[in-house]
């Protein structure tokens, strides 16, 4: 996912230029999962596709500024971090808890995670890679179960049901795959935490 | 443990109270609060959509005594379940005999909404006071108080409509369901309907005109908001739910006896005790008809049953004695699954054998 093509760099330089053709190409790519990203922190289908499109429409009218292909990510997740942070500071995200205690919690908790990441180009593709590798080490269920979610965006009782597995084992499979990730990532993670916390 | 809250927390399937859980946790130490945000931060950023992004309701997906998690809309649901009245009964025993949605007029004629193009209905003075269409009809003005006329709509089983008030409000009728609202709401005054059966009401807001649901022995006073009234006859209590905003439920006879009712509570009114309790609950559930859907909580098959009879138009008979003890939860999308799909679905967590003679279902037990 993260390897650049020949024809994917001829690609970014029509986009640059201003192919529609060539623009398309990168909305489809990453389009999901700009909107998949904003859903984490807005808690809102709707309001996530609307503020992918703004960053597309963004990317569009300066991609002049874009360097290099793997910036087209970059300033898309940045663009999108902001407005996200925006939408929380500015009380937009809806109450999803009775108590409102765990409410503000959430949101402070998600401005700390937004905070956390730097979309730099070189931390999104080395984060890309290792997080594609550790997917393909999980143990073969697991990456199965964890795919679904991830890909097909399924909810446990429909993959539990494909798989003709429980529920409680689809829920292990994914405590597993994030236990496995986690011990993969946070090592890397956290020394762009500490480099974050550095500048 | 702490694992499984945080896997399910991301994929948005934790209950309020294991989300309370995990804040504790993260509020616990440094160490955990870090760990949280490297999962979180790798989980957005892998791409992974939650149940909010997933696709409407798949057609059927049911499981036994499993919560299923839903993202809710509304920006104000008040729900209400009520029974036992003498109007109730004189209405379950009409809407057994018709099944067409029939619309009685004030001066006592009554119609059929058939399905036929829009028509208009202008009064005497030759004013448009409604707009019908197959499946809704839209009233427009107002009149002086004591011009006020009376409609009555009877949606029967297997049906639903839809209606727009004089005011704006917004009704929605489910199956089984007699309203009686005005024509035309006065100049002065509170604003009365009437309801038997379900109703789902987006209210429009005039602090001058408080809207009243009049139901069984209690009436619901709303001023804007949107809420669920469900008013079926086979209920010997009258439930109210309310997501967001605030109504009151009180008793008609006796005014002193009022409740407040704040988002998330459901308000119980127990027509053999003249009392009225209330309880936490998760309000998802009760509207998702307006949504052309069934969803069950952990409810017992005998409710399944009597809402798969008003939405299908059919009668069950139920012979199997481990069915009728057992709970489901899941949601089912009306227009997109039969009676037998859903059948075929119950069977699999607690199998049964079941026949169908025309409207009359008979669910038996398993031979030996």
């Amino acid at each position: 996912m993260s390897i650049t093509t020949s024809s994917e760099l001829q690609i970014f330089e029509s986009f640059k230029e201003g192919n529609e053709t060539a623009f398309t190409y990168f909305y489809d790519k990453y389009f999901r999962r700009i909107q998949a990203f904003s859903i984490q922190f807005i808690y809102d289908k709707e309001e996530a596709e609307n503020l992918a499109q703004e960053a597309f429409l963004h990317l569009w009218q300066n991609r002049e500024t874009v360097e290099s292909i793997n910036g087209i990510q970059s300033f898309l997740y940045t663009y999108a971090k902001s407005r996200c942070l925006n939408f929380i500071r500015h009380n937009k995200v809806k109450d999803r808890f009775k108590n409102d205690v765990l409410n503000h919690k959430e949101r402070e908790l998600d401005i700390e995670i937004l905070n956390s990441v730097q979309f730099d180009t070189l931390e999104l593709t080395e984060l890309e890679r290792i997080i594609n590798d550790s997917i393909n080490d999980l143990p073969p269920k697991t990456r199965e179960v964890f795919i679904k979610k991830r890909f097909e965006n399924k909810k446990n009782a429909e993959i539990a049901e494909e798989m003709q597995v429980t529920l409680k084992a689809v829920e292990a499979h994914m405590t597993k795959a994030l236990k496995i990730l986690k011990t993969k990532l946070s090592d890397y993670l956290f020394l762009i935490f500490i480099l974050i916390c550095n500048n | 443990m702490i694992s499984e809250i945080i896997s399910k927390y991301l994929s948005n399937e934790a209950s309020e109270q294991e989300v309370a859980q995990l804040f504790e946790w993260i509020d616990a130490s440094e160490e955990n609060k870090k760990h949280f945000i490297t999962l979180k931060k790798t989980w957005a950023l892998s791409g992974i959509s939650d149940a909010i992004s997933a696709d409407p309701i798949t057609v059927v997906s049911l499981q036994a005594k499993n919560k299923v998690g839903k993202y809710f809309k509304y920006a104000a649901v008040f729900l209400m379940l009520f029974g036992l009245g003498k109007l109730a009964f004189d209405f379950a025993s009409k809407t057994n005999s018709s099944k067409e949605i029939i619309l009685e007029l004030a001066n006592g004629n009554s119609e059929l909404i058939a399905k036929n193009s829009p028509t208009q209905i202008i009064n005497d003075k030759g004013e448009l006071i409604a707009k019908k269409f197959p499946n809704q009809i839209i009233y427009f003005g107002k009149v002086q108080d004591e011009e006020v006329l009376y409609n009555t709509l009877k949606v029967p089983y297997g049906k639903r409509f839809k209606l727009t008030l004089s005011d704006g409000t917004i009704v929605s009728l489910n199956s089984g369901t007699t309203f009686r609202y005005p024509e035309q709401f006065g100049i002065n005054g509170k604003r009365n309907v009437y309801l038997t059966g379900e109703a789902f009401f987006e209210v429009a807001k005039d602090k001058e005109h408080p809207f009243v649901v009049n139901a069984n022995q209690v009436d619901i006073e709303v001023l804007g908001t949107k809420f669920n009234v469900s008013a079926y006859p086979e209920n010997p209590t009258v439930n109210s739910t309310l997501v967001e905003g605030s109504i009151q439920m009180s008793e008609v006879e006796n005014k002193q006896n009022v409740v407040l009712l704040q988002p998330n509570q459901m308000a119980t009114w127990q027509t053999n005790a003249k009392k009225i309790t209330t309880k936490e609950v998760d309000p998802v559930f009760y509207a998702a008809w307006t949504k052309g859907e069934l969803a069950f909580k952990d409810t017992p098959f005998s409710t399944i049953a009597k809402m798969i009879q008003r939405t299908y138009d059919v009668e069950i008979v139920n012979e199997n004695s481990n069915l009728a003890k057992q709970n489901f939860t899941g949601t089912i999308k009306i227009s997109e699954a039969s009676v037998e799909n859903i059948l075929e679905l119950l069977k699999r967590d607690t199998p049964f054998n079941y026949s169908i003679k025309q409207k009359t279902i008979t669910i038996s037990n398993l031979p030996n």
